[in-house]
């Protein structure tokens, strides 16, 4: 966001010269393309969603959005296959929120081949490979950073915190807790801060649940259960809600406003952060369009105007070495103060 | 024509001929021969499994360790070659190995102890899944050599990978052991009444170990066709595929209750599945609707005829 608000002050002084840089796409060329969400049923992925179906219609692409995911138990699979199918039949553009690692890879590969261009969001490709550019939510460094101040907040600065996550292929969750770790181990400030164990819930609500309260049976001195998913903070708030143990263990992570409105209120989730998954959706279509039709090129430096949401970079992805990304932030932390007002 | 084909085996050639005649009308990427070659790879390992399953269901048992067998397979692959530094060759034949140790142990509990397959097996498919996930805990390996990659992601023969050429071949192989061969009568004989063979003089504990131990093999080397095709493993490889294989065997005409079926009416339901997940795929059906609708033709096609032949039976009483 620094960087947008920089951009931005230097357009109000020269303004031509940055205009000429910066692309803007023409709207009302046909290209097919398709939204793949990790899988289903999940809320901020519809969000995303109708994020697309907002640039879709702001861009008059003649051609079809669809909404194409799998079933939660089968994801992996129903990843590979979507991926597959776009590829037979020729789609412009597949947006993929990854859960499969790198297990997409042979798949997305063949996809690209066939001329289909996969633009990532949420979740990357995690060695880069058949991907064009990744849509990043946040800067993967800063993530780390944020959760490490909350956790050091909520726990006054000391003591013992577990990591519930989403699944271990994860390429975004795995790269936000090693996030979390490397700040931990590198700034004073959190040095007493103990993570005892990282545990995966699958974004699965029972799953999550379950390991949730697990952490707290075999962490008694547990202060604290960190989830940088929306599902697993929410089935944690409510399994420590359940069981009432909010006062002794807080919940704390990525959630959404909307599903961790009554645990910020009642105390279960003091803090927890996200940002807008409507705007990434917006943001992410904006660029698929653009590869698809030939008027983005993907190369590292290339300026272009996002819509609404003006002007974007295509940049180096620090996290991942090769890959690109274009950085859209920031995040929002919620409290009892502000959470009422997002969750509407 | 019916001596080849029996009535359910015409009445699934019918089905298919309806599905790839729609699908080809609908979808003009259908019949490509890509999309073709895409939609066995995409179900490769289950429909390979589905041929053997075929045997374990005519002998009147059921393997339902074969999704855990494939995981511990690719996952016993990855950590040989990812960690242990093992060549990937070497690593197949191991994992080769670990399927039949692992078929053997069912085969024993089940034709020299006693004891129901149903038992054994959900046992080991815990067990198998067990030991795979203590393999990878919550990791995943991938980065294979490229031609172990290249076996399972590209065309072997023209554009015809591996795993389908495997499939065809398995496919050729089994059919000419079940039904013109005497292993296959004998799977039948015993399928019908394991005592009736016995009285007949057949060591029926030793070919029901064999047909376990072709069983586990086979689901084995579906997990190295797995590891291949993907490029990368983790502990869930295979998890709940026991169920997808036995419903393309059931729907293909085998008896669960063993002694009757055969490998062509296996052969046209994989055919059926496949081609109607693909169509559907291709016309953008989602993933939940696309489950509702293949549980709806089992529905249809297990139970109905089952329920008519009860009826005709009864009939004439």
């Amino acid at each position: 966001m620094m960087k947008t608000l920089g951009l931005a002050a230097l357009l109000a002084t020269s303004a031509t010269m940055a205009l000429a840089q910066a692309k803007t796409l023409t709207p009302g060329q046909e290209v097919d393309m398709v939204l793949l969400p990790k899988f289903l049923g999940i809320l901020v992925f519809d969000q995303a969603h109708e994020g697309a179906q907002e640039a879709h219609a702001e861009l008059q692409n003649p051609g079809e959005l669809l909404f194409q995911g799998p079933t939660p138990e089968n994801s992996v699979a129903g990843q590979i296959e979507i991926m597959t199918t776009a590829g037979t039949q020729g789609v412009g553009a597949v947006m993929l929120s990854n859960n499969a690692g790198d297990q997409i890879v042979p798949a997305a590969q063949a996809a690209a081949e066939s001329g289909t261009k996969i633009v990532t969001w949420d979740s990357p490709i995690p060695n880069g490979e058949g991907e064009s550019v990744f849509i990043a939510q946040v800067d993967f460094e800063e993530t780390g950073r944020v959760m490490a101040d909350m956790a050091h907040e909520i726990m006054g600065g000391e003591g013992q915190f577990a990591v519930l996550s989403a699944s271990p292929d994860a390429a975004n969750q795995n790269a936000w807790i090693a996030s979390l770790e490397s700040v931990l181990a590198s700034d004073e400030k959190y040095a007493n801060l103990e993570l005892v164990e990282t545990v995966y819930g699958n974004d699965q609500s029972e799953e999550s649940y379950n390991r949730a309260l697990a952490l707290v049976d075999s962490h008694p001195d547990l202060k604290l259960i960190m989830a940088p998913t929306t599902v697993g903070i929410q089935a944690a708030a409510k399994a420590m809600q359940d069981e009432g143990l909010c006062e002794q263990v807080k919940v704390s992570g990525l959630g959404l406003p909307a599903e961790m409105a009554s645990y910020s209120l009642n105390g279960c989730a003091p803090q927890f952060a996200l940002w807008d998954f409507r705007d990434l959706g917006y943001l992410t279509y904006q660029v698929a369009y653009g590869l698809a039709t030939g008027q983005l090129t993907g190369e590292e430096g290339e300026t272009f105007v996002a819509g609404r949401m003006g002007e974007y970079t295509i940049e180096a992805d620090p996290g991942r070495e090769g890959a690109k990304r274009v950085l859209m932030g920031p995040f929002t932390v919620y409290t009892a103060e502000n959470v009422e007002a997002a969750a509407n | 024509m019916t001596r080849i084909l029996g009535p359910w085996e015409t009445f699934l050639l019918v089905v298919l001929v309806l599905i790839y005649a729609a699908n080809a009308w609908i979808s003009p990427e259908f019949l490509t021969l890509q999309n073709q070659v895409n939609l066995f790879q995409l179900s490769i390992e289950k429909v390979t499994i589905a041929l053997v399953m075929a045997f374990v269901i005519i002998n009147a048992e059921i393997d339902l360790s074969v999704g855990s067998m494939m995981g511990l397979s690719a996952c016993a692959f990855a950590t040989l070659v990812g960690e242990a530094g093992v060549p990937a060759a070497l690593a197949c034949l191991l994992c080769l190995g670990v399927g039949l140790a692992g078929g053997f142990l069912n085969g024993w509990f089940v034709a020299r102890m006693g004891l129901p397959s149903l038992v054994v097996t959900l046992a080991t498919l815990i067990g198998f899944r067990g030991v795979a996930r203590i393999l990878l805990e919550d990791r995943s390996i991938g980065s294979f050599p490229d031609w172990f990659a290249a076996l399972g992601q590209r065309g072997l023969i023209g554009p015809i990978p591996l795993g389908l050429l495997s499939f065809v071949l398995l496919f050729v192989l089994l059919y000419v052991v079940l039904e013109r061969g005497g292993f296959g009568r004998k799977t039948y004989v015993i399928g019908v009444s394991r005592d009736v063979a016995e009285f007949a003089g057949l060591d029926t504990a030793r070919h029901k170990i064999l047909i376990f131990m072709a069983s586990g093999l086979v689901a084995a080397y579906a997990g190295l066709l797995f590891a291949a095709r993907v490029g990368a493993v983790r502990g869930d490889v295979g998890q709940g595929f026991e169920l997808d294989i036995i419903t393309m065997v059931l729907l293909g005409g085998v008896s669960i209750f063993g002694g009757s079926g055969t490998l062509t009416g296996v052969g046209l339901a994989i055919l059926i599945v496949l081609s109607l997940r693909n169509g559907m795929s291709l016309m953008n059906v989602t993933g939940h609707i696309q489950t509702g609708v293949v549980g709806l033709l089992l529905i249809a096609s297990v139970l109905i005829p089952r329920l008519g032949t009860r009826l005709a039976r009864r009939s004439p009483a």
